[in-house]
């Protein structure tokens, strides 16, 4: 087992907006190692793209990170002063004295880090090229930027760089615009500028999710060849539990902003330990089950706006009791044996001890059906 | 296919356009009440004088013929001739035209110089103090008629602080000798850019405010782009974003505005000639009005709308220009 390259400790970002605070991110930890590829899972609105942009300070207003640490190959990325974790203060992130001294200054983030060490990769390829300029022109300016070469050494590894993920007559396709390619071909664009600029991380904010089947299969395939060959660490933020069977060696699922299980991957998916993973799961269509056995999971998600009491996913779990809506449980390793499998569920009587098994269940409302947003309060008894 | 076939396309699809205005301008022109044979011959004529004018210009023809007359006057160049001035109506607009489009396009300069820059500032420092100032100018700017700002201009610079000449154009390519205190080239210029100061100021200003306010909303949308957030996820600096990323995308409104102010433009040009006493176009036009002087009126105006459609033609170069995504209209 090797060093962790990227080291997440109870990472908070908030949006302040009129109706109030979102708390989008709300202390998360996880670590990525080297040549490793973490999963980041969860429903739209968990906060995992919030967190994948956290990681680089690229959290835009509203949004502030406030809390929280993290540190990569040794040089600290967000750290606050002692006593100051909750800088709620009117400046932005690009304020370098919000930071403890020690954190990298938004210039050096922006110069030694982004592109350089940790790339980015966004969900919608159609979106993430200029329309304006050439796809060659795109790519090129990346690399001379963060690989430190001269215009025609650039383009050269553009050349070769497109080629490498499978764009055919990468040399004639250089000069086109973006719009002049499919979908597939513009997000294999995309993984080209990642790996061109040899980071040792790629963020991968649900790559695939824009794109048909077929073409998410040969991307994910794409990844994988390119993974072992440049030995490129990967956070993965995806939704698809099928993605993550694929293609995650760890991976942590996120609720309300909140990790509630961190596994390695054939743990998670034999050794469900969290209602909400099992939900997910459960929610995957298989062709060995029948439609109507497909259990969607109940109600929709809270927002991050009033979370619920106790624990987040209470007002949505099957298995959640009285003692669920009073005490959030935060994510505990589930045995001593050294497996790096932890959990945030109560149900874990011998980890939590807090008095679970006593408790009485509770009628969840969003059981039955799609048409409860919000039962903050579950029911009373 | 190039750009310059796509020129040259939209150049031919102009044609059905201008062959429309001169239609159009035709009919109306004969629709307008009154009779200029009267209005040359004074009042009480001889009835054979009045028939000799009517021969003179064709007004005793029916109004196909004229129509069908006309057009073949167009395709040789020949407008007719202005019934006020006695002279070829061409000659007449080949002398006010170049004053007009001077100012127009000096105004447009002026505006383009200045609103891309505030408008740009003021997307980047949105809400800061500087945006809220640019927002006020471009609000009063939009809502300030030219002309008014044209007499205040006069009032204050030419009358109070005597910094500026208050009447006519210098030619930037009139003759030396031409002026009184001119000798060289550079003087001419000079005193050419003094005169055309306050005229294009007065014009530009409603030009300069409207694109003002599409260039921020422009450049406010395209930095919240997705490929803008990508850029700076690699690392590229504010400046570059600011000047390359965004810039260009957010250029598209702005030409189609642009092209659209030339309307503006020129019906803004009639104002400033007249408070600045410009010999132009636009005094031309209101003069033939009230002398009910057919010939330059339908003269001006056709002229006036094919200027209107090569702007047109142009904005529509330059979109393409700009944006790859615009086709040059091959078949898929």
């Amino acid at each position: 087992m090797t060093a962790p390259l990227l080291e997440v400790e109870n990472l908070r970002t908030r949006f302040h907006t009129p109706d109030g605070v979102v708390r989008a991110v709300d202390g998360i930890s996880f670590t990525v190692r080297e040549g490793e590829i973490v999963g980041l899972v969860g429903e739209s609105g968990a906060g995992k793209s919030v967190a994948g942009a956290s990681l680089l300070r690229l959290v835009e207003d509203p949004g502030r990170i406030v809390g929280g640490e993290v540190t990569f190959k040794g040089e600290t990325l967000v750290g606050f002063p002692d006593g100051r974790a909750e800088a709620g203060d009117g400046s932005g992130d690009d304020a370098d004295d919000r930071w403890r001294d020690d954190v990298l200054s938004a210039e050096a983030i922006r110069r030694r880090i982004r592109g350089r060490e940790i790339a980015i990769i966004f969900q919608d390829p159609m979106e993430s090229l200029n329309p304006v300029f050439t796809v060659g022109g795109q790519l090129r300016e990346f690399i001379e930027l963060n690989r430190g070469l001269t215009q025609g050494r650039a383009r050269e590894l553009a050349v070769d760089m497109l080629r490498e993920v499978g764009i055919p007559e990468a040399e004639d396709r250089y000069d086109d615009y973006p719009h002049e390619f499919s979908g597939g071909m513009r997000q294999r664009v995309l993984i080209a500028m990642a790996l061109a600029c040899e980071p040792s991380l790629v963020i991968a904010d649900e790559p695939t999710t824009a794109l048909d089947v077929t073409v998410e299969g040969q991307i994910l395939e794409l990844v994988a060849d390119l993974q072992a060959k440049y030995d490129t660490s990967f956070l993965w933020i995806t939704h698809d539990m099928g993605v993550v069977a694929e293609i995650c060696d760890r991976v942590n699922v996120m609720y309300l902003g909140e990790i509630v299980e961190q596994a390695d991957v054939d743990d998670l998916f034999y050794d469900t330990s969290h209602p909400y993973t099992e939900a997910l799961l459960d929610s995957i269509p298989r062709p060995d089950r029948p439609v109507d056995e497909l259990d969607p999971i109940a109600g929709i998600m809270p927002e991050a706006i009033e979370p619920p009491d106790g624990c987040r996913f209470h007002t949505r779990c099957p298995d959640a009791r009285a003692v669920c809506t009073e005490i959030n449980p935060d994510c505990r390793p589930l045995d001593d044996a050294g497996r790096p499998h932890r959990a945030a569920c109560l149900k874990h009587e011998s980890v939590f001890g807090a008095g679970y098994r006593e408790s009485d269940p509770i009628e969840n409302e969003a059981a039955g059906g799609f048409d409860v947003g919000r039962t903050e309060e579950g029911t009373d008894d | 296919m190039n750009i310059y076939r796509y020129a040259l396309r939209r150049l031919l699809q102009a044609v059905p356009v201008v062959l429309g205005i001169v239609t159009i301008t035709f009919l109306l022109s004969n629709a307008i009440p009154g009779d200029p044979v009267q209005i040359m011959l004074g009042p009480s004529p001889s009835q054979a004088e009045v028939e000799a004018i009517r021969a003179r210009y064709g007004l005793d023809q029916p109004l196909y013929v004229r129509y069908v007359n006309y057009l073949a006057g167009l395709l040789q160049g020949d407008l007719g001739r202005s019934i006020y001035y006695g002279v070829p109506v061409l000659q007449k607009i080949q002398e006010r035209l170049p004053a007009t489009l001077l100012l127009i396009v000096s105004s447009f300069g002026f505006a383009i110089a200045t609103a891309v820059p505030l408008g740009v500032v003021s997307a980047k420092r949105r809400n800061d103090p500087t945006d809220h100032v640019a927002r006020v100018v471009s609000l009063v700017g939009v809502s300030t008629p030219s002309f008014w700002i044209g007499l205040m201009m006069i009032l204050v610079f030419v009358y109070h602080l005597g910094w500026f000449p208050a009447t006519n154009l210098v030619m930037p390519w009139a003759p030396p000798s031409a002026l009184p205190a001119a000798e060289t080239r550079v003087d001419v210029l000079l005193a050419s850019a003094h005169h055309l100061f306050l005229p294009t100021v007065s014009l530009g200003t409603l030009q300069m405010a409207a694109i003002t306010r599409i260039e921020r909303s422009a450049m406010l949308e395209t930095l919240s782009e997705e490929y803008v957030r990508l850029a700076r996820a690699y690392g590229v600096s504010e400046r570059t974003i600011l000047r390359k990323h965004a810039f260009r995308n957010a250029q598209l409104p702005v030409i189609t505005i642009l092209g659209l102010q030339i309307t503006t433009a020129i019906g803004g040009a009639v104002l400033t000639e007249t408070v600045f006493q410009i010999n132009g176009m636009g005094t031309l036009i209101v003069d033939s009005i009230a002398r009910l002087d057919y010939p330059t009126i339908m003269g001006t105006t056709v002229v006036y709308g094919l200027v209107f459609v090569l702007g047109v033609v142009v904005t529509d170069i330059s979109y393409a220009y700009v944006d790859p995504r615009v086709t040059y209209g091959e078949a898929e």
